[in-house]
C-alpha cells in the first residue's frame, strides 16, 4: 500500500514538474524579449553618447544583461574578435545558431532575432539608431503577444500537468 | 624582411574579406615587399600598385590579363568597408567625411564614391565605389643627412624649415623622420627635444584612434585629425613644444599660426606641395612667408630617383645653396 502511495505521489509530482517546465518556457520567452529590449537600449546609449565600436558595445551589453541574451552578445563579440573576415551579420548568425536551444524562443521570435543580423554596424549613426528603433518596435509587439501567451498558457500547463498526473494515477488504480 | 612581409599580411589581411584576403596571401614576398596600394574598384579588376608598376590579382594571386583578374563586387566593397570600420561605420563619420580611414599599423584606406554635400561642404561619402588601401611604410634614416643643415652650430637651435616637393615626393616621410630624430635625440642635437605634431590628415604619425602607429619619437605629442591653424595654437598653449611639425601649408590661417609660433620661439618644420621655388611663390600664402624670410632653410625633394630624392637645401633668407644633388654629382 505504501509502495502504491509513493508511486502515485511520484507520478503526480513528475507530471506536475513537466507541466511547470512547459509553463516556464512562456515565462522565459517574456523575460528574453525584455532582456533584448534592454540590450537595444544599452546599444543606443553606447553609440549615441560614446560612439563605441560594435565589439565594445556588445561586450558592454554582455556584461550588463544576464542570461542567454547576454551570452548571445558575448558570443557575437567573440566571433568578431577572431577577425576572420566575417561581417557582424555573419557573426550574429553563427552566435544565434549556438544559442538557439538556450534562448527558448519560438520560430517567429527567432526569426525576429535573425532579422537583426544585417542591422549591426550598417550606415551612419542616424541610420543605425533608426534601424535599432524599428527593431525595438517589432520586439515590443512580439513581447505583447508573448505576455498574452504567458497569461493564457502558464497556469494552464501547470494545472494540466497536475491533472494529467492525477488522471494517470486514477487509471492505474 | 620576412617578418615585415608577415606583418603586412597580418595587418592588411584582417581588413579584407576572406576571398580577397586569400588572393593577397598568394602574392610573392618580393612583390608585397614593395607594394604601395591595393585598389578595389566596383566592377573592375582587383589591382596592386607599387612605385613604377602594377599587377592584376586573381584566384591564383598575380594574373597576367585583366580579364582573368577578380572583378570587385559591391559585396566585396561593403564587407571590406565593414571590416576596416570594425563593424562600426557609425563611429567613422568624420573619417568618411574626410574621405579616408586609418588602420592599425598606420595604413590608410582612401574612399571613392558619391559625395553628399551640405552647405557647400562634403558631409559624407555614400555609395562607396572604390577603396584604395595604402600600405604604410616607415623609412627610418631619411632625415639623417638633412638634419646637420638644420641646426645652428653656435646655439644648437633648429632652423625654421620648409620642405618642398611634388606629390609622393617623400615630404611626409621626411617630416616623420625629422620628428623622430629631434624627439629621440641624435649626436648633433644632443638630448632630444619636445616635439608637437599637428597631423591634420593623420599622415605623419598614422594615428589609429588617436594613438600614433608609426615611430615619431619619445618626446612627441600628436594632435591627430586637428586643423593645422587651431592645432598649432593648441600646441603652443598647452603642450609646450620646442619644435612643431605639420604638413601641407595652404590656408591663410595656417600661415598666421606658423608666424605666431615662430614669434613664440618655437621652431616650425613644415611642408608644401611644389616642385620649384618659383612654383610655390605663385601661392600668395607661401610667398608672404618666404618674402619675410620666416623660413631659414628650404629643402627640395623630388621623385627623380625614387620618392624622397634630395635635390637641394637652400638657406632661406639669401637663397644660398647649402646642398645640391647636381653639384654633388659633378
Amino acid at each position: 500500500m505504501i509502495a502504491k502511495l509513493l508511486g502515485a505521489i511520484l507520478i503526480v509530482f513528475t507530471a506536475y514538474c513537466y507541466g511547470c517546465s512547459i509553463s516556464a518556457v512562456y515565462k522565459n520567452r517574456v523575460k528574453r524579449l525584455e532582456e533584448l529590449l534592454l540590450s537595444l537600449e544599452i546599444f543606443k546609449a553606447e553609440i549615441n553618447y560614446g560612439l563605441s565600436l560594435l565589439p565594445e558595445v556588445f561586450r558592454s551589453i554582455a556584461g550588463r544583461v544576464r542570461g542567454p541574451i547576454g551570452v548571445l552578445f558575448a558570443r557575437t563579440e567573440k566571433y568578431m574578435k577572431l577577425q576572420d573576415g566575417f561581417s557582424a551579420g555573419d557573426c550574429w548568425r553563427k552566435s544565434l545558431q549556438d544559442s538557439e536551444g538556450e534562448l527558448e524562443l519560438d520560430k517567429d521570435q527567432l526569426a525576429l532575432l535573425k532579422k537583426m543580423g544585417p542591422v549591426w554596424g550598417k550606415g551612419d549613426k542616424n541610420d543605425q539608431l533608426k534601424q535599432v528603433a524599428l527593431m525595438q518596435e517589432l520586439i515590443r509587439q512580439t513581447l505583447q503577444e508573448a505576455r498574452e501567451e504567458r497569461v493564457k498558457n502558464e497556469k494552464m500547463w501547470r494545472y494540466l500537468g497536475l491533472l494529467g498526473g492525477c488522471t494517470i494515477v486514477i487509471l492505474l488504480l | 624582411m620576412f617578418n615585415r612581409y608577415h606583418n603586412v599580411i597580418k595587418e592588411i589581411g584582417l581588413f579584407l574579406p576572406p576571398r580577397i584576403r586569400s588572393m593577397v596571401e598568394k602574392l610573392p614576398f618580393e612583390l608585397l615587399e614593395q607594394a604601395e596600394e591595393i585598389r578595389l574598384r566596383h566592377s573592375r579588376p582587383l589591382m596592386l600598385h607599387w612605385n613604377d608598376g602594377e599587377a592584376y590579382l586573381g584566384k591564383s594571386g598575380v594574373v597576367g590579363k585583366a580579364k582573368d583578374a577578380h572583378f570587385v563586387s559591391g559585396e566585396d566593397l561593403e564587407k571590406t568597408l565593414e571590416l576596416i570600420s570594425n563593424h562600426s561605420l557609425y563611429a567613422f563619420e568624420e573619417e568618411l567625411r574626410q574621405g579616408y580611414i586609418t588602420l592599425p599599423g598606420g595604413h590608410r584606406v582612401g574612399l571613392a564614391g558619391r559625395a553628399v554635400v551640405e552647405k557647400g561642404k562634403v558631409k559624407i561619402f555614400s555609395n562607396i565605389s572604390g577603396l584604395n588601401i595604402r600600405i604604410a611604410r616607415q623609412i627610418k634614416g631619411t632625415a639623417e643627412r638633412v638634419l646637420p643643415f638644420l641646426v645652428d652650430r653656435a646655439t644648437g637651435r633648429l632652423f625654421h624649415t620648409l620642405i618642398i616637393s611634388p606629390p609622393q615626393g617623400g615630404k611626409t616621410t621626411m617630416l616623420r623622420d625629422l620628428a623622430r630624430l629631434i624627439s629621440d635625440g641624435v649626436g648633433i642635437l644632443g638630448q632630444g627635444q619636445k616635439v608637437g605634431i599637428v597631423d591634420e590628415r593623420s599622415e605623419i604619425a598614422g594615428s589609429f584612434r588617436g594613438v600614433p602607429q608609426l615611430e615619431v619619437g619619445i618626446r612627441t605629442d600628436v594632435l591627430d585629425a586637428c586643423p593645422k591653424a587651431e592645432g598649432i595654437m593648441l600646441m603652443l598653449r598647452s603642450l609646450s613644444p620646442r619644435v612643431i611639425v605639420t604638413d601641407e601649408l595652404g590656408r591663410e590661417a595656417d600661415a598666421d599660426a606658423v608666424i605666431e609660433a615662430i614669434h613664440c620661439g618655437v621652431t616650425i618644420i613644415t611642408s608644401v606641395h611644389g616642385s620649384s621655388l618659383e612654383e610655390i611663390c605663385n601661392r600668395p600664402v607661401i610667398a608672404t612667408l618666404l618674402q619675410n624670410s620666416y623660413f631659414e632653410r628650404l629643402i627640395f625633394l623630388s621623385n627623380a630617383q625614387g620618392a624622397g630624392t634630395l635635390e637641394a637645401i637652400v638657406e632661406g633668407e639669401r637663397g644660398l645653396p647649402l646642398f645640391s644633388s647636381q653639384s654633388k654629382g659633378e
